[in-house]
């Protein structure tokens, strides 16, 4: 513990808000997406597609809120990204090969 | 529970500053909010009683919709049939009509009298309920965004930010929560008592917070999150549209009101029949929207289902009555929306939304307050933006709420000497919530607190003044022109009255007798004036 400092999370107030809404909506939606095709009921389901529109807030703005925790805006970047790459890679994959 | 100090600090920051931006709009949003919990209520109180013709049994209304429609052309292209025993039987435009917010709209009203003829009354619709409901959702901001108002965009995303606030705040408080939730120390100074009520409100409230605040960004965002979302459907179109129609169809042709009865209670067992809305009946798209009514469960609408069909093939188009046969996600996504107009307790329901939605506003009313004295303790001189910013909030928070008691007080006085309400309900909000905002920094937040205050008091008595004079003084036709079926306006404005009353002394106390350094003092030779200026007010 001597490097305190460093593991303190510094502020960096507009790149975690810039990633958190970005790449936290872009990630909220990956999860709809999901949930629209392959979660119960499918695609067509009657009146899912209003229940899908009401998820997306609440999931993106809780990965908003939960952005600043990460300690550097890199360390966000990081993770948010990987975050939208693994499911965008799921959801295409399942979607053009299944 | 143990946090690390620079979560805790980062999520202070947050919850501070999403608080400040959005806290004033969300404050207008709460407290008109709870008023629109009883808007049919108030929109009853202000409309004159000669508007509402008397009530037809259901089976002479086909008798009555062929007479009206023998003498107006208007019926033919639409009407409105209501069941509801206090409104007239019968409806239609002569001015305005559908979707949308118009001040200049005629409503004829008819029925039949015991000859059997048609008896109408045509007048202004009343706007009052339908206003304070526009500023619950846009604070009371002007303009247009494509087809989408201002107001209401600027809103959604200050629920956004609230939502930020409400998370920020719970991860911030969990350290001293059990400690300290249910203190309310009153001992400690007053920006003590003021913490620690903020912090048992937002605690005990949170769940209805966090629903208010999720809902509030769907209501106002849903179009970009549609569109969002047509991108992930793909080929698959969001919305199965009718295709337009072709046929035309003949007025006379229009099926029996017993008929729409009848298939209401088959397609909607649990709900009772509120009205019929006939529209576009000379076009090929002609429309009917029922609104059924259900007092002890969730609710689409505020205050009803709705069930779209073809008025003359009676094809159901839409409904958001849902049964185990028509879909699962129906009715969760009819929960949230009722879940946000708290429809599904009936009165006793709204009256506890009513006061949670009180409570929210004292949230952001206290939140800014405790901002702006925490912010005097770094410095120790007042900076003019802390003066500012404590005018604006009691500018604003109080000047709103003036405006709204203004217009209801001024409402049985327009009907009587002018025939145009609803446009001075307009002039009269805007007049008194600028005036009062030029008060305040003008004369400073300490002074502007007590005397809005104290104006607040006095309309709000006027309310119930105005209901008395109508009783002693017959000549002003007041209480002819409404008769009331109750008292809850005026009981709530007497109530309202004494805490304004009562709020107003314990600003002046803290003004005079407070800490000389705070927004909220007014210099001991100036409070002078103004003591004896109050006793005035209250004198005469």
């Amino acid at each position: 513990m001597t490097n305190n400092t460093v593991t303190k999370i510094q502020p960096h107030w507009w790149r975690k808000s810039l990633l958190g809404v970005f790449l936290g909506l872009s990630f909220a939606y990956s999860l709809v997406a999901l949930f629209a095709w392959y979660g119960p009921g499918g695609i067509d389901a009657d009146i899912k597609v209003q229940f899908n529109m009401w998820i997306i807030s609440p999931i993106w703005l809780t990965i908003i809120a939960f952005t600043f925790m990460f300690k550097t805006a890199k360390q966000a970047f990081l993770y948010l990204a990987s975050a939208n790459l693994i499911s965008y890679t799921l959801f295409f994959a399942l979607r053009y090969t299944v | 529970m143990k946090i690390r100090g620079d979560i805790i600090r980062t999520y202070q920051s947050i919850h501070t500053w999403t608080g400040i931006i959005t806290g004033l709009v969300l404050f207008i949003g709460f407290y008109a909010g709870s008023l629109t919990m009883f808007k049919p209520a108030i929109e009853q109180w202000a409309t004159p009683t000669v508007q509402e013709l008397l009530q037809i049994p259901a089976i002479k209304l086909d008798q009555l919709i062929n007479e009206a429609a023998k003498q107006q052309e208007k019926v033919k292209q639409g009407f409105i049939i209501n069941f509801d025993e206090n409104s007239s039987p019968m409806m239609w435009y002569e001015k305005g009509g559908g979707r949308g917010l118009r001040l200049d709209d005629q409503l004829k009203h008819a029925t039949l009298n015991e000859y059997d003829q048609l008896v109408s009354y045509q007048g202004e619709k009343n706007m009052l309920g339908s206003l304070i409901d526009q500023l619950h959702r846009t604070a009371g901001i002007v303009g247009k965004v494509g087809h989408e108002d201002l107001g209401v965009l600027i809103l959604g995303i200050a629920a956004g930010l609230y939502f930020l606030a409400l998370i920020s705040g719970v991860i911030f408080l969990l350290p001293t929560l059990v400690k300290s939730l249910f203190a309310l120390r009153q001992n400690k100074g007053a920006s003590r008592f003021w913490l620690d009520s903020h912090n048992l409100i937002g605690v005990v409230s949170l769940p209805f917070h966090f629903i208010i605040a999720w809902t509030a960004v769907v209501f106002a965002l849903h179009d970009p999150f549609y569109g969002g979302l047509s991108v992930v459907y793909g080929d698959k179109p969001l919305f199965e549209r009718a295709a337009p129609g072709k046929t035309s169809y003949d007025f006379s042709s229009l099926p029996p009101m017993q008929q729409y009865i009848d298939k209401v209670a088959e397609l909607a067992p649990n709900h009772t029949l509120h009205l019929l809305d006939f529209s576009r009946l000379d076009t090929t798209s002609p429309s009917l929207a029922i609104e059924v009514k259900a007092n002890d469960q969730l609710m689409r609408g505020g205050y009803s289902d709705i069930i779209y069909m073809n008025p003359f093939t009676m094809e159901v188009e839409y409904s958001t009555v849902y049964n185990e046969h028509n879909s699962n996600y129906g009715p969760i996504v009819t929960s949230f929306f009722g879940l946000h107009f708290g429809n599904y307790a009936g009165n006793l329901g709204r009256w506890v939304y009513f006061i949670m939605g009180l409570l929210g506003a004292f949230l952001f009313y206290s939140g800014n307050l405790l901002w702006l004295e925490k912010r005097r303790k770094k410095q120790q001189q007042q900076s003019k933006s802390s003066k500012v910013m404590a005018a604006l909030t009691i500018g604003v928070c109080f000047g709103s709420i003036l405006g709204v008691v203004v217009s209801m007080l001024a409402s049985k006085w327009l009907y009587i000497y002018s025939t145009q309400t609803n446009i001075y309900y307009l002039y009269l909000y805007y007049v008194s919530f600028f005036a009062a905002i030029g008060y305040c920094l003008w004369r400073g937040a300490a002074r502007g607190a007590i005397h809005i205050q104290l104006c607040l008091a006095f309309a709000c008595l006027a309310i119930v003044a105005t209901t008395i004079a109508g009783y002693l003084l017959p000549h002003l036709e007041l209480a002819s022109t409404f008769q009331q079926k109750n008292y809850f306006v005026e009981l709530i404005a007497f109530v309202f009255a004494m805490l304004f009353f009562v709020s107003a002394k314990k600003t002046k106390k803290r003004a005079t007798q407070g800490d000389k350094h705070s927004v909220w003092a007014i210099a001991p030779d100036k409070a002078k004036q103004v003591n004896q200026a109050i006793e005035v007010n209250t004198t005469t």
